[in-house]
């Protein structure tokens, strides 16, 4: 690695004497190449599976097989490109966005209002001829990049309820709250994990985090069990094949489709491509329950092989935030790693009914071009501040 | 690390996280890869390892599909291999919402749809709301131009995709209501479920077939390398080959509804006529009965008017035992008092017990008293006075045979009651047919009263389909047949798999005995009481009978019938012909079953190919075919006409026969007139046509002659006693018509007893 970050500072082209100098625009220094490696490997693997699993509903629906695989490969370019590009910007960069790029996620939050719906959601913006993309994943990324901003400049005093606890809430509130009312339940619970788990680990005060957790856990049950909102959800959940045989048929459709697949799968899988929950039965299998037919058609150690490689992703940018040396480069890891850990696990609880359906994508095997260019331009990030911890290592070989 | 913190850069780059930051992002490290990742692959083992096999199943089950191929249900032939039912090729429409892509395609298929395939708008709209669907039956059975016309609405609209169609069958009576008691009916899904269709619903239905295949969410077949089929064929059902003859049964039918309509009968009537030597049923026919392709509408307009008139519970209950009645197969399930026709079996048994024969004499004295009780003749206070055995069964005389019922004894009266198989079902292959209970007939341990009134056919009931198989018996010479309607069992392919070989169930009485009844029977046709029965050429066998109904007699009801059989000696076929509560003037059985009877006789006998052997009477009698002329020379025209037994009367100077009237071939009795016209430009005499009714056959005659009509004479007993009166004419009284018109008028015993 260190012999990769020498051959990187070298292709850079960055004088390797200067010792003073000022974080620019470019970042230098070798990035970590594990983290490459394995993510490249997982979105190969999830561009293969994606098509597989989008095969038969892009036939009948489109007419076409390769619909989803072509629109997705083409993004996939785009989104690599992206990271590269990204991983060259110095992360310290991000300090002077994290407050534009919240005020243009509020805009965008706003303006999503204004659009007509789509049966009454609405929580696209399309953009003609790139496609659409969802405001909420833009609040995500601007999220995580304010709250390291944050975090990093008051990390001292992250514990008095002014400094580390309100401010974060004022911002996680607001930002939920517009994204709830859209409404979309799936990401504001992923806006709401990231933003606690970042404030957790930015030190809020525990005990303002605990009651606030505890008031969530208590204002949901009220929710469910009290007022009824998303009862049906919860008794899908609960009770999958009964709801299928009963009178929510149509809510468990998903679900059970999904456990149907899962379990067609078994030890070894019907081998790739041979799914037959796809053929219509499991609905938009190339989007959130891309993974039900990995299942199917890599059996139980295929979907635990994956599993582990998001796994040793997760573990790769948990190790470049260590690594960092700032804590707003060790926040942002955080909080960009912790963002692909809870929507994968997320996900996969979804897919495997150990949670309710709230429809969320698994990060580079469903379907959605521009979430994929935004989703590998935040890996860029990480990339970037692996080449900052190659570059110091390189600075203190040299000293 | 503090290398580079040290100049001017700010504070924020220079501060490494702190030691509790790296420990909590462990821990959330640890929470999501181990506690969340875990928990995952916990859920995976337990649905793909511990649960997959049966989730694995329930997943095949949606992915195969299972259609059940209909077999072609069996035919029904009568004897003649006539198709009296058949099963047709229609098609069911198949809707999958699933695959309907606008809200403007659900309004646009629930508007044309309903439309083109005659369905409720509105439930149709519900049907394709239901998105999830990929199976609605939009319609069932439609024919091939029906799936023609939304063939092409499918391809206007362009909704290939949203339906299709399957295969099935429909059962087609292409006769209508001919012979519908016989062969019932089936319903939606093509069971049987009244008569033939149900009784044989085994045999008839065949077995369906199955094709598995895999199909996708939408239903349909997956691709090539996914699938897998398997195909089990469809067993075509077995066809029936009956002992009905269509075209009796088109006989019977018809006399036999002429009749309930013309007597008004509320409780239907019914005609079977049997093959006497095999037990074979050659028409059965009840009126008012109904049409199969349609059995679940009301037939009889009246009743559907009574029904309109009610409402709520009343009406649906009313309805339903309407239907039920229409439906019930009257000669196999009511039970009814055969009244003086039980009297062939007394006589019967007073043959074959040796108690009486031909040159016994009977005495009435208008009634008779047994125990005390006096029992009236129906000709009462009139009375018979001494008779003759064959006297006595052509008189229908009550005391005679009350008298000859008590010398037989109680003992041997029910040994051949049983004999004649009125205690036991006669095992015909027909749905429903009735026990007959103890409580409907007395045993041999009757007293006098009721021996007496056995004897008579009253106090016992008994069902149409014992009737006929007993007078069977008698005709044949004394076998007690099983009746039966199913002759032959044929495969899909025409093969024969069963035969129906006739059963003897046992001989009864002697051939001797048969004989001798069957000889005062005919006596009693020709010219007796059953006069009405006759039919010239055939000697006919009978008896008639009336018997009061006596649970309700403030009603006033009976039921009249006629049993018999032809020829008298050699009797190939029996008829029973019973009306249930007729309401005209008259209600005897002579008066009105014997005439049904007779018709249908006169039609039958002939089409069957029994020759007729006509007396010097009948020949006296017969009729003449008119030769043609036209064309002809006057003189030899008119010797021509002479020839056959007619008069001719010629009109006009000219010397060539222009025009005749009746026309060549016409039949018209011996003696009658033939006029010919040898000019155009006379103008056709013309003459008005008598009123005949009423009139004797005297009368009749010269009203005829001295008016210049023919009269054509039916229901007339060549020798017969009593005062046969005109009861119908084919041309109405007053009408001009040309001379020498033929008047068809039938004649009919008034007096007819019972």
């Amino acid at each position: 690695m260190a012999t990769n970050g020498q051959e990187a500072a070298r292709t850079t082209g960055t004088p390797a004497k200067k010792k003073k100098r000022s974080y620019g625009l470019l970042a230098v220094g070798g990035f970590d190449m594990p983290f490459l490696i394995l993510l490249l490997l997982v979105l190969s693997i999830g561009l293969i599976c994606m098509f597989s699993a989008s095969f038969v509903y892009a036939y009948y629906n489109d007419g076409d097989s390769y619909f989803y695989i072509k629109k997705q490969m083409i993004f996939a370019l785009i989104g690599v490109v992206a990271m590269l590009a990204c991983s060259c910007v110095d992360y310290h960069w991000w300090h002077k966005a994290a407050l534009p790029l919240m005020g243009v996620s509020y805009i965008l939050l706003i303006i999503v209002f204004l659009l007509p719906s789509a049966s009454g959601i609405r929580r696209w913006i399309r953009l003609p001829g790139i496609g659409q993309f969802q405001p909420s994943e833009v609040a995500k990324f601007a999220l995580i990049v304010l709250f390291a901003h944050m975090i990093s400049l008051n990390q001292k005093r992250m514990k008095k309820l002014t400094v580390g606890f309100w401010p974060f809430l004022l911002v996680l509130g607001t930002v939920c709250g517009l994204v709830v009312v859209e409404p979309h339940l799936s990401g504001t619970i992923l806006l709401a994990a990231i933003g606690l788990v970042m404030m957790f680990v930015g030190g809020s005060n525990l005990i303002a985090l605990g009651g606030l957790l505890a008031l969530g856990a208590v204002g949901a049950y009220i929710m469910v069990f009290k007022l009824g909102y998303e009862y049906d959800r919860i008794l899908v959940w609960l009770e999958p094949f009964e709801s299928y045989a009963g009178e929510m048929r149509d809510q468990a459709w998903q679900t059970v489709q999904s456990l149907y697949a899962i379990g067609s799968g078994g030890l070894l899988g019907q081998g790739l491509g041979n799914s037959r929950q796809k053929h219509l039965f499991l609905p938009e299998p190339q989007n959130d329950f891309v993974f039900a037919v990995v299942c199917e058609e890599l059996g139980f150690v295929g979907a635990v092989i994956i599993i582990l490689l998001f796994a040793a992703l997760i573990w790769r940018g948990f190790a470049i935030a260590m690594k960092a040396k700032d804590k707003f480069g060790f926040m942002l890891a955080i909080g960009l790693t912790a963002q692909i850990g809870l929507q994968v696990a997320l996900n996969l609880a979804v897919v495997s009914n150990l949670f309710p359906n709230t429809g969320i994508s698994l990060p580079f095997f469903s379907y959605g071009g521009t979430s994929l260019v935004m989703l590998l331009g935040q890996m860029g990030i990480i990339l970037s501040i692996s080449r900052g911890q190659n570059r110091l290592h390189q600075d203190l070989i040299e000293e | 690390m503090a290398v580079s913190d040290k100049k001017g850069t700010p504070e924020i780059h220079t501060r490494a996280p702190v030691r509790g930051m790296k420990l909590r992002a462990a821990a959330v490290l640890i929470f999501v890869v181990v506690i969340a990742f875990g928990g995952v692959i916990g859920k995976l083992f337990h649905w793909q390892i511990q649960e997959g096999d049966s989730l694995q199943q329930e997943a095949v089950a949606q992915q195969l599909s299972d259609t059940v191929t209909s077999p072609n249900r069996g035919k029904i032939f009568d004897r003649n291999g006539s198709t009296l039912v058949e099963s047709q090729l229609v098609w069911t429409v198949i809707m999958s919402p699933a695959a309907i892509e606008t809200d403007e395609d659900r309004v646009t298929i629930a508007d044309d749809i309903s439309a083109l395939l005659e369905v409720d708008r509105d439930t149709l709209y519900a049907k394709t709301q239901k998105t999830y669907s990929q199976f609605e039956y939009v319609k069932k059975k439609i024919p091939r131009a029906k799936v023609e016309e939304l063939a092409a609405w499918v391809s206007e609209k362009e909704m290939g995709g949203v339906f299709r169609v399957i295969t099935d069958y429909k059962r087609v009576y292409p006769y209508g209501s001919l012979a519908s008691t016989v062969l019932g009916f089936t319903g939606a899904e093509g069971t049987g479920l009244y008569g033939l269709e149900a009784l044989y619903e085994n045999t008839l239905a065949g077995e369906a077939g199955r094709v598995i295949t895999t199909q996708n969410g939408w239903g349909e077949k997956m691709p090539n390398t996914l699938s897998y089929e398997k195909t089990i064929d469809a067993t075509d059902g077995s066809s029936l080959v009956l002992t009905i003859d269509q075209t009796i049964q088109h006989y019977a039918e018809k006399y036999l509804e002429e009749a309930v309509k013309a007597t008004g009968c509320t409780n239907r009537g019914l005609a079977v006529v049997m093959d006497v030597n095999t037990g074979g049923i050659l028409a059965l026919a009840v009126k008012g009965d109904y049409d199969p392709n349609d059995p679940f509408t009301i037939a009889d307009p009246d009743v559907l008017a009574e029904l309109a008139e009610l409402s709520g519970d009343e009406e649906s209950t009313a309805r339903s035992a309407a239907l039920q009645k229409q439906w019930n197969n009257k000669v196999v399930y009511d039970f009814y008092e055969p009244g003086s026709v039980f009297k062939v079996f007394t006589s019967c048994m007073g043959i074959e017990e040796g108690v009486a024969n031909e040159s016994t004499s009977f005495h009435c004295g208008g009634s008779l008293t047994v125990l005390g009780r006096k029992m009236n003749c129906h000709v009462y206070p009139s009375a018979h006075g001494t008779q003759t055995f064959a006297q006595a069964i052509s008189n229908s005389c009550n005391p005679a045979f009350m008298n000859l019922g008590l010398s037989i004894g109680a003992k041997n009266f029910f040994k051949y009651f049983v004999g004649f198989g009125f205690t036991e079902l006669t095992g015909i292959d027909m749905l429903g047919e009735s026990q007959v209970t103890s409580a409907l007939y007395y045993d041999d341990t009757m007293g006098d009263v009721s021996l007496a009134t056995n004897a008579i056919g009253q106090t016992f009931k008994i069902t149409p389909i014992q009737m006929i198989t007993a007078i069977s018996a008698v005709a044949n010479g004394g076998d007690l047949m099983t009746p039966y309607v199913v002759a032959e069992e044929l495969d899909s392919a025409g093969n024969v798999l069963k035969v129906t070989t006739p059963t003897v169930r046992r001989q009864v009485i002697s051939k001797d005995t048969a004989a001798r009844v069957s000889a005062m029977l005919a006596a009693s046709v020709n010219g007796g009481g059953s006069r009405n029965a006759y039919v010239a050429g055939y000697r006919v066998a009978g008896k008639t009978g009336t018997s009061d109904k006596t649970e309700r007699p403030e009603d006033n009801n009976v039921w009249a019938s006629f049993s018999g059989f032809a020829p008298a000696d050699d009797p190939q076929i029996a008829i029973l012909v019973v009306l249930d509560e007729p309401h005209s003037a008259i209600r005897y059985g002579g008066t009105i079953s014997a005439p049904v009877a007779q018709k249908i006789l006169a039609d039958a006998l002939p089409y069957l190919g029994i020759e007729p052997v006509y007396t010097d009477a009948e020949l006296a009698n017969m009729n003449s075919a008119t030769p043609a002329v036209v064309g002809k020379e006057v003189n030899t025209a008119a010797s021509l006409v002479k020839s056959q037994g007619l008069e001719y009367y010629i009109v006009g100077e000219g010397s060539t026969v222009l025009k005749q009237v009746p026309d060549g071939g016409a039949t018209i009795p011996k003696g009658g007139q033939v006029v010919l016209y040898t000019e155009t430009t006379v103008a056709d005499k013309t003459v008005t046509v008598p009123n005949f009714e009423g009139m004797t056959l005297s009368q009749a005659n010269q009203a005829a002659a001295s008016s210049g009509v023919n009269i054509l004479i039916k229901g007339l007993v060549t020798g017969a006693s009593g005062d046969p009166k005109v009861s119908t004419q084919s041309v109405a009284g007053g009408t001009t018509v040309p001379r020498a018109t033929v008047v068809t008028v039938n004649f009919i015993y008034a007096d007819a007893i019972e």
